[in-house]
């Protein structure tokens, strides 16, 4: 099917409100959407939503002959699936070749960097290893599924276990669930993608783009990386121009967003573990809010002031040592976590806390993120403002307590001043009397 | 069963009892309602709507847009091909638009369209065997309002056929409320896209999202919600 | 691979080459007559040839005619004796269409492709021997035939491996190294700009080597730059000096 063309109209804005440093979204520039992993009822199977994004994952394994050259290790497969479901882009049949182009990259990123043991997976050498196969199928595109993919492919081969096997001489045998617990692959370390989108010529840089901006963007850069700041793969292309200064900087920026990224599997893993060791519901029907319009709703975002795109000589300037991490993530029903609601993110990292929009960071054309990080805790001012929906009842209320329980405190003290200062030229105090809509069409009808 | 107007049908109900006119003793009916022998059958799921004297159709959810003839849109230029712009506007197939439909066009004067310029448009021909055609002339050939949109400053978004509808009726406060507090422009497709623009990015983003959000709120939520947008915007 | 040593004690790799050191390049231009532009290159044992056609009008079923700028179609091949193993597969495999791929990329940023629009450029490149860094011998090979061809470029694009093995930098990694499961990175640059048009990396690398691999890699493409600027000097001097004899 034919994708809804793009008009200029929308490529222009796009592209302006970037040059404006802001998002469509009202998201910051290494901003991630709301990330929400879920579980499924079997193990190995797992839903990423990225903003509107969903992908999901599903290990399987089973048994046959290794390879002549490697006899004693098993092999591990990753297939990336890009049904038509997801978004009319996609054509059934051939995989496309962005569609080879990612799913090498997970290989490449997952496989190719040793993030499983392969070796644990030889039942008899030379004749019998397990053959672990992760199938990724992308339900929905919103853009940046390259991230969301590699998420679940890590989270559900963490998730996984295999049947236990014994050798006895020659027999093999598999156990069955009730027989003996299931093992769980050895995973060695937990690579993740961040995408970095390019615009102008490299000129700014974005962080999880979305569909609309991954239309606009000259060109984008993966880069896989685990919690030991170790890149796993890194992936640049597209018919754009980069310097080295701005690659680094891209890699730092990984490293943060890698770490919060890993730390909130690390949690889902867990609580899904409890859940399960507790005997709860677990499973994608648990984590699916019931009683709510799900498709065509659409959560109130508010517009940061502040900057959203970078510029490539800030980048240049500001390259430097990153911050470590402060961590302040949700974990709600079972088997089931996510960051942020609605587009209201708790990235703290880079402190663009981009829900309030008066709470620009003053990160405007000199202090880096290394200075937006130190006054951090004095800038926070509001904690959330989403408006409150009908159907934002229940589960959502409550999240929203644990969620910004830091802030509130913060809140208080500094709300005055740093507003007003805030941005002298966005503040839209002069309100005309006159209003030159000319509403073209309102009263029709 | 005209009590069941205002209520939630499925497809396969049976409706009987329509209020009919009293001239011509018919009764009219619109999308998602079938007659098939002496029963009227409902063929999609919504709330059943009438207007006076004898008209009735059902109001669904919907995301795709089928054309109806008088309707306004906003399509997309994809291709310039002879004489007529060929138009994307959402719906089974792309729309036509005349070269000479626009405000003093004539075959020396030609509008300088480009591919990839929205346009605002009235669906002069909408039927289920042809193209729909598209003019953005009214029938006195002056502009009211159609014509191709300017590309710098706006921004175009798509949403469902539902919101745009809720927008336009009568007693939505969306428009109304917001327009009296940021001045801004819109033009309203009923094919489910909507264009604003407002003085600055990020008036028109904040414009943009405030429309977009809107769908499942009643009028007192879409005022909570601008009022507090709008203290964000001054600052607060 | 475990017990082979990469770096001997002394500081020199298997094939005697120091850490920071290319490989023999080898290159000649035009050597063919059908093309608009061919090139031949010799990177140590890695050989690879290109061959440019066009730009020239769209092939006909394609509808990918772009109305401000040429299309670049890139086709990458392996020959069957070009490994080891004989290879069953010369092309259409994942890997050498993520190839195909990656050579498109890096030559529609770098060919001035808004000078032909609605016609198409054809680079075919083949790996006649393997020894590890193919990409890069095919950016290298690609480029010759596209200065060959007289295709506009903004600059020379030069593409170079480097690894990190035994905790040092390594420029160039042959097919030995490459196996031996260490990371190394392969980036094409426009090397007067020191501009990045394509950069890749596999395996394991701590973020803070980074910068160091990056440096090198950067070097090796400066080397291989001046080298193929050589190869291009003479060869157009040379034809230079043959035409205004006759």
């Amino acid at each position: 099917m034919k994708e809804v063309p793009m008009s200029t109209c929308e490529r222009e804005f796009i592209l302006s409100a970037i040059r404006d440093r802001k998002r469509i979204d009202g998201r910051q520039t290494y901003d991630y959407r709301r990330l929400k992993v879920a579980f499924g009822m079997e193990r190995g199977c797992c839903i990423v939503e990225l903003g509107d994004t969903k992908v999901l994952a599903q290990v399987s394994g089973k048994i046959e002959q290794p390879k002549k050259n490697r006899p004693t290790e098993g092999s591990i497969i990753i297939n990336l699936e890009l049904s038509p479901m997801a978004s009319p882009a996609f054509e059934p049949g051939r995989p496309t070749e962005s569609g080879i182009e990612m799913n090498r990259i997970l290989e490449r990123n997952i496989r190719d960097s040793r993030a499983v043991d392969t070796e644990s997976l030889c039942i008899v050498a030379g004749e019998k290893v397990w053959c672990i196969r992760a199938d990724i199928h992308v339900l929905n595109d919103e853009g940046n599924i390259m991230d969301a993919a590699s998420i679940a492919a890590i989270t559900a081969l963490s998730h996984f276990r295999r049947p236990d096997v014994s050798v006895m001489g020659e027999e093999v045998t598999v156990h069955s669930p009730e027989d003996r617990d299931p093992v769980p692959l050895s995973v060695h370390h937990m690579p993740v993608c961040v995408t970095f989108a390019f615009f102008d010529q490299g000129e700014f840089l974005l962080v999880d783009p979305t569909r609309s901006e991954e239309r606009v963007m000259n060109g984008r850069m993966v880069v896989g990386m685990n919690m030991h700041r170790e890149i796993c793969t890194l992936m640049m292309s597209g018919g754009m121009l980069l310097v080295k200064e701005q690659v680094l900087r891209c890699s730092q920026i990984a490293t943060v967003k890698v770490a919060e990224i890993i730390e909130l599997i690390q949690k889902a893993l867990d609580k899904d573990a409890q859940a399960r060791q507790a005997g709860e519901k677990c499973g994608f029907a648990e984590s699916v809010p019931s009683n709510k319009i799900t498709t065509n709703k659409k959560e109130p975002t508010s517009v940061d002031t502040t900057a959203a795109a970078q510029h490539a000589s800030q980048v240049i300037q500001e390259a430097g040592p990153v911050d470590k991490p402060v961590s302040n993530m949700l974990v709600q029903a079972p088997g089931t976590v996510q960051i942020g609601e609605g587009l209201v993110n708790t990235w703290q990292v880079d402190d663009e806390d981009m829900e309030s929009e008066e709470d620009s960071t003053k990160k405007t054309a000199t202090n880096g993120r290394e200075a937006v990080a130190v006054s951090k805790p004095t800038e926070r001012k509001r904690p959330v403002k989403t408006v409150s929906h009908a159907e934002d009842s229940g589960s959502e209320e409550e999240e929203k307590v644990v969620l910004y329980q830091g802030d509130v405190e913060m809140k208080s003290t500094e709300e005055p001043d740093a507003t007003t200062l805030k941005q002298p030229t966005s503040s839209n105090s002069d309100k005309p009397a006159k209003k030159k809509g000319k509403k073209k069409k309102a009263a029709q009808k | 069963m005209a009590d069941s107007v205002g209520k939630v049908v499925i497809p396969g109900d049976v409706l009987s009892e329509f209020r009919a006119s009293e001239k011509t003793s018919k009764v009219a009916l619109g999308p998602g309602l079938r007659q098939d022998g002496e029963e009227v059958l409902v063929t999609k799921s919504g709330i059943l709507r009438h207007k006076e004297p004898n008209l009735y159709w059902i109001d669904c959810h919907q995301r795709r847009y089928i054309p109806a003839k008088g309707e306004d849109v906003i399509g997309i230029v994809t291709v310039k091909s002879g004489d007529v712009y060929r138009v994307d506007i959402g719906a089974t197939q792309p729309a036509t638009l005349s070269y000479l439909a626009f405000e003093g066009a004539t075959k020396r004067n030609r509008p300088n369209v480009k591919v990839g310029d929205l346009v605002f448009a009235k669906l002069l021909v909408a039927n289920k065997d042809m193209e729909p055609e598209l003019v953005c002339i009214d029938s006195g050939g002056h502009s009211s309002g159609y014509g191709v949109i300017p590309a710098n400053g706006g921004f175009m978004f798509h949403t469902s056929l539902n919101l745009v509808r809720k927008m336009l009726s009568p007693n939505c406060d969306i428009l109304k409320f917001l327009g009296k507090n940021v001045p801004f422009e819109t033009a309203v497709g009923v094919n489910g896209r909507i264009w604003v623009k407002a003085k600055t990015v990020k008036d028109t983003i904040v414009v943009a999202n405030a429309i977009a959000s809107s769908e499942h709120m009643t009028n007192a939520q879409i005022r909570t919600m601008i009022r507090q947008l709008l203290d964000k915007l001054s600052g607060f | 691979m475990a017990g082979l040593e990469i770096i001997s004690d002394q500081g020199y790799r298997i094939d005697g080459r120091r850490s920071s050191e290319l490989r023999k390049v080898c290159a000649r231009m035009g050597v063919f007559t059908q093309a608009d532009g061919s090139a031949y290159i010799e990177q140590g044992n890695t050989k690879a040839l290109a061959t440019v056609y066009g730009p020239h009008e769209m092939r006909k079923g394609r509808g990918k005619i772009q109305h401000d700028r040429a299309v670049v179609n890139c086709q990458f091949s392996m020959a069957t004796f070009s490994t080891g193993e004989r290879k069953s597969r010369p092309k259409g495999d994942r890997r050498s269409q993520e190839m195909s791929m990656h050579l498109r990329q890096t030559f529609e940023a770098v060919i001035v492709t808004e000078l032909f629009p609605r016609s198409q450029i054809d680079i075919y490149v083949q790996i006649l021997q393997a020894d590890g860094g193919n990409y890069c011998a095919c950016v290298n090979a690609a480029t010759l035939a596209v200065i060959d061809a007289g295709i506009p470029m903004k600059d020379y694009v030069c593409a170079c491996t480097a690894g990190f093995i035994q905790d040092s930098p390594l420029l160039d990694i042959s097919y030995v190294e490459e196996s031996a499961g260490a990371p190394f990175l392969t980036v094409a640059m426009m090397p007067k700009s020191e501009q990045i048009v394509l950069l890749e990396m596999n395996s394991r690398l701590h973020a803070d080597n980074m910068e160091k691999v990056l440096d090198l890699a950067t070097q090796g493409c400066k080397d291989v730059f001046a080298v193929l600027d050589r190869h291009v000097r003479d060869h157009v001097s040379e034809s230079h000096a043959l035409m205004t004899a006759s």
